[in-house]
């Protein structure tokens, strides 16, 4: 009953997308059947590019004028040579039958016998056909003919397949996203091998025609949010995409949040674990970030890993990972309330050292943690900027200054040295570099607080985060399921992570239309 | 959005559990033992703990089932329905009253007890207010999500009072908690009355239930909700009783928070627990607090459907900001949650169950 209800919903909500995708093409050109022309036209529209391959020659003896059209270095030009070139001039000598005499016929001819190209279609517009000739693929037109063949011939140079830089494992595989977005549904489709995986194709930016694929497993996904986040990339309109966090600013639920609403990864095993969770990827053309969607706070604070190390393991490194979470957020803020207001509360002994230790430092503990931290977000930021053989140099700098000479020149405390190296080490413990970043931001909030209010201010501001974090949706989805909506299905992959052979089904906070991970469990 | 989604903006029999154990569980909890050690002698207030309970446990059962019987309808509306639309009128406003001035109380408790035990120069005004507005920010954002800290705050805050509990286990001496049974019954009463003040806010489902997916679940809730503060309090009870006997109790504003004092955590990493502890504390204060303001908004809005929300927030928090700041001591602050509980319990209590009687009487129904 319901899932017919969905089913009718599906086809309703499907047919606006496409549409959509119909309207945002350029006014028609038809081909006329005169070749010159026709590649005359495509001169002047390409603007006579030094890199158009435009090769003319004879069909045979029927003095037919053919042409191939294709850009130099997007197509894969032995590939030109000997399926297409090669096998045209062969036909002409070794086949029994003449060549026809009408132009149709030849194309039919060709379409039908000839070209040993899988790919291959016969177009009549002219700016389809420009369209394809951009991404790679070749022309052939026949003289007389108003009809040309399009054949798939996208074969340029591209990244071999690394390991993910961003997101290191100890365990797990080695291969990340490149650039193609082609060899990225390879390596989904290499883990995938559910003939439910679905891969819906469209491209976005009106003049930067870069490709993007909606990935899912139809009957695991929550059709409604599939529809959803469908309906939020038709919306897209901007003239060029180079990187998929255009896609992720255009649908993300609330732009003024400091928290990502969409996770990107390179990992392609990350990605169909969640497809495989009920979630959506997103893939672009160009870019090795794939985003997740939607969102929930479990997804950015665990890492595959926690899955393929032993359950004791993963569960104690996601308990380190929520603490470092709590640290990398209030470590400075709980510093600045316990030196400024609070001494009373750290144990007198301590107490006693700090306050020695910060004898002669000329600034209240609020300005020397701002200045240590800013100082920390800058290496940080430097450090990626910089070429790989100067980094080394940022860390001696940073390291020397920050450490040692910032406290023998009597600036700061060296307890505040040690809270700053707390900090930065708990914020690189977040698996989610995106997620790291917006603790960051809340960190100098945190700080504030405590700075006004003394742990009054960290426990207030720790309240805001947390209203504005159960206000927080990604895609519709709230952001803390399945604590806030509480699922206590859920809880068993989300600070515990449960023994594999527990995790039966998949997480309710995603409304997974198949439920049911583990069905020979039942049986027994 | 989806039939499930929708429902996840309904909320679930525990929630609303969770929800009536959060509104509950706030500043009274602080100060109960003082009043129930004045009234009663020692151990016997345990009698009162349970009696006012199951009194309240009765009251709250009543008013869900007057609210289960108007499904998806406010207090407003149902009240319209039982009992004519002026009376309506006049029984939300005073509601609302109610509600604003247990607000004021609520963050004049915050202020109060942070300027006590967290800050040495920090004005009180300035206290209550940053408070105040973020209790404004709560309400501002949607419903479900605001009804939703609750489920994230209230398990944190009875994992530190079970700290607080199991830390303080050997300072329990049994001699402070006899004698047994030596009150008579005019104290036992008179405790119950003093405790009885602590479980007000379990009304919350007269006007959260229209929110609940199954709203006949409201008195399933409600002894959900009211078991963890009944179960809360006894055991708070017998250990203030048990640490400082009920001699020194009657003398402590906030027994509790000193209870908290007393811990000493091996290792000597914090010191002095009470201000970790009340820090804490301020997270429940908060959702009660919120609850509060949020049912004022939500009566308000289901009476005057043109205003928006954010109108009434700016426009009724300098009102509570106001009423608030006017105890000058603590003497005044008490009588002032005194005067705000007895002007409840006629208002949330008495009426709603007139409300129902009469209801029960005509026959009248409300329909899915």
């Amino acid at each position: 009953m319901m899932r017919k209800f969905f089913a009718q919903r599906r086809k309703k909500k499907t047919s606006p997308f496409s549409q959509h995708m119909q309207q945002r093409q350029t006014p028609e050109l038809t081909l006329s059947p005169n070749l010159a022309d026709n590649l005359e036209l495509f001169r002047t529209l390409l603007g006579n590019p030094h890199d158009l391959l435009i090769r003319t020659f004879l069909i045979g003896n029927t003095n037919h004028t053919c042409a191939v059209i294709a850009l130099d270095g997007l197509a894969d030009s032995d590939m030109l040579h000997n399926q297409v070139l090669g096998h045209i001039q062969l036909m002409i000598s070794t086949s029994e039958k003449s060549v026809p005499p009408e132009p149709d016929e030849i194309i039919q001819l060709l379409f039908e016998e000839v070209l040993s190209v899988v790919e291959i279609k016969k177009e009549t517009s002219l700016t389809a056909a420009l369209d394809c000739i951009l991404s790679g693929d070749t022309a052939l037109f026949v003289d007389g003919s108003s009809e040309l063949i399009l054949i798939d011939s996208k074969g340029w140079k591209t990244r071999g397949i690394e390991e993910p830089v961003s997101e290191g494992l100890v365990r797990g595989p080695r291969d990340g996203f490149t650039e193609s977005i082609r060899d990225n549904t390879v390596r989904i489709r290499r883990r995938v091998k559910d003939p439910n995986l679905r891969f819906e194709s469209s491209w976005v930016g009106t003049r930067s025609k870069t490709e993007l694929i909606i990935a899912y497993i139809d009957d695991i996904v929550d059709h409604e949010m599939l529809d959803e986040v469908r309906r939020r990339i038709a919306t897209i309109d901007i003239d060029e995409v180079e990187e998929s966090g255009f896609i992720e600013q255009w649908i993300e639920d609330d732009f003024l949040s400091p928290f990502p609403q969409a996770h990107n990864t390179e990992r392609p095993d990350k990605v169909s674990a969640s497809l495989f969770q009920g979630r959506v990827a997103i893939l672009l053309d160009g870019t090795p970030m794939v985003l997740i969607l939607p969102v929930t706070i479990g997804l950015l604070l665990h890492s595959p890993e926690d899955y393929y190390e032993r359950w004791i393991v993963g569960t104690l490194t996601r308990l380190l990972r929520y603490l470092a979470a709590f640290f990398a957020v209030f470590s400075p803020s709980l510093y600045i309330a316990l030196v400024t207001f609070h001494p009373g509360l750290i144990p007198s002994d301590l107490a006693f050292s700090i306050a020695a230790t910060r004898d002669g430092v000329p600034f209240p503990a609020f300005i020397e943690s701002l200045m240590m931290i800013t100082t920390m977000e800058l290496l940080q930021e430097a450090g990626l900027r910089l070429p790989k053989p100067i980094g080394q140099t940022v860390g001696i700098v940073g390291g020397l200054v920050i450490g040692d000479a910032a406290v023998s020149a009597g600036i700061v405390s060296p307890v505040m040295v040690i809270v700053v190296a707390l900090t930065a080490i708990s914020s690189f413990a977040i698996p989610s570099f995106q997620l790291a970043i917006a603790f960051r931001m809340i960190r100098f909030f945190a700080m504030f607080g405590a700075a006004i209010f003394g742990i009054y201010g960290v426990i207030l501001s720790l309240i805001a985060i947390m209203i504005h974090l159960s206000n927080l949706t990604s895609i519709g989805y709230p952001y803390l399921a399945p604590l806030a909506p509480q699922m206590p299905r859920d809880w068993k992959d989300l600070i515990l992570r449960a023994p594999v052979t527990f995790l039966k089904e998949r997480p309710q906070a995603l409304h997974p239309e198949d439920e049911i991970r583990m069905r020979t469990g039942d049986s027994k | 959005m989806s039939a499930q989604t929708l429902s996840e903006k309904m909320i679930s029999k525990n929630h609303m559990g969770i929800n009536i154990a959060s509104v509950t569980v706030g500043v009274g909890i602080l100060t109960f033992p003082r009043a129930l050690a004045k009234a009663t002698s020692g151990f016997d207030g345990l009698i009162s703990v349970v009696i006012s309970g199951l009194v309240a446990l009765l009251i709250g059962w009543l008013l869900a089932k007057l609210a289960a019987r108007f499904p998806r309808q406010t207090f407003f509306d149902y009240t319209a329905i039982i009992a004519s639309k002026p009376v309506a009128y006049a029984l939300t406003l005073l509601v609302c009253l109610y509600t604003m001035l247990f607000v004021s109380f609520e963050i004049r408790a915050i202020g109060n007890i942070a300027k006590q035990y967290l800050f040495y120069s920090t004005p009180v005004e300035m206290i209550t207010l940053s408070f105040l507005l973020i209790v404004q920010y709560a309400v501002a954002g949607s419903r479900i999500a605001m009804l939703r800290l609750n489920l994230l705050f209230l398990p944190v805050v009875l994992v530190v009072i079970f700290f607080v509990l199991v830390f303080t286990t050997q300072l329990l001496e049994i001699e402070n908690i006899r004698p047994y049974f030596s009150s008579s019954w005019k104290s036992l009463l008179e405790g119950s009355k003093a405790v009885g003040l602590s479980y007000s806010g379990f009304e919350i489902i007269l006007f959260y239930t229209m929110l609940m997916r199954n709203p006949e679940e409201g008195p399933k809730a409600m002894l959900l909700g009211l078991f963890i503060p009944v179960s809360l309090y006894v055991t708070i009870y017998i250990f203030v009783i048990g640490v400082f006997s009920a001699e020194v109790a009657k003398n402590l504003t906030y027994p509790t928070i000193d209870l908290a004092k007393e811990v000493e955590i091996p290792g000597g990493f914090f010191e002095r627990v009470e201000s970790m502890f009340f820090t804490i504390w301020i997270m429940t204060i908060f959702n009660t607090c919120v609850m509060w303001l949020d049912i004022t908004i939500l009566n308000l809005t289901s009476m005057f459907r043109k205003v928006k929300k954010m109108v009434w927030i700016l426009a009724l928090s300098p009102i509570i900001y106001f009423v608030a700041m006017l105890p000058q001591n603590l003497v005044d602050f008490f009588a002032f949650a005194d005067a705000i509980t007895y002007f409840g319990m006629i208002i949330v209590y008495l009426c709603p169950i007139c409300l129902l009687l009469i209801a029960i009487m005509r026959g009248v129904k409300g329909h899915e």
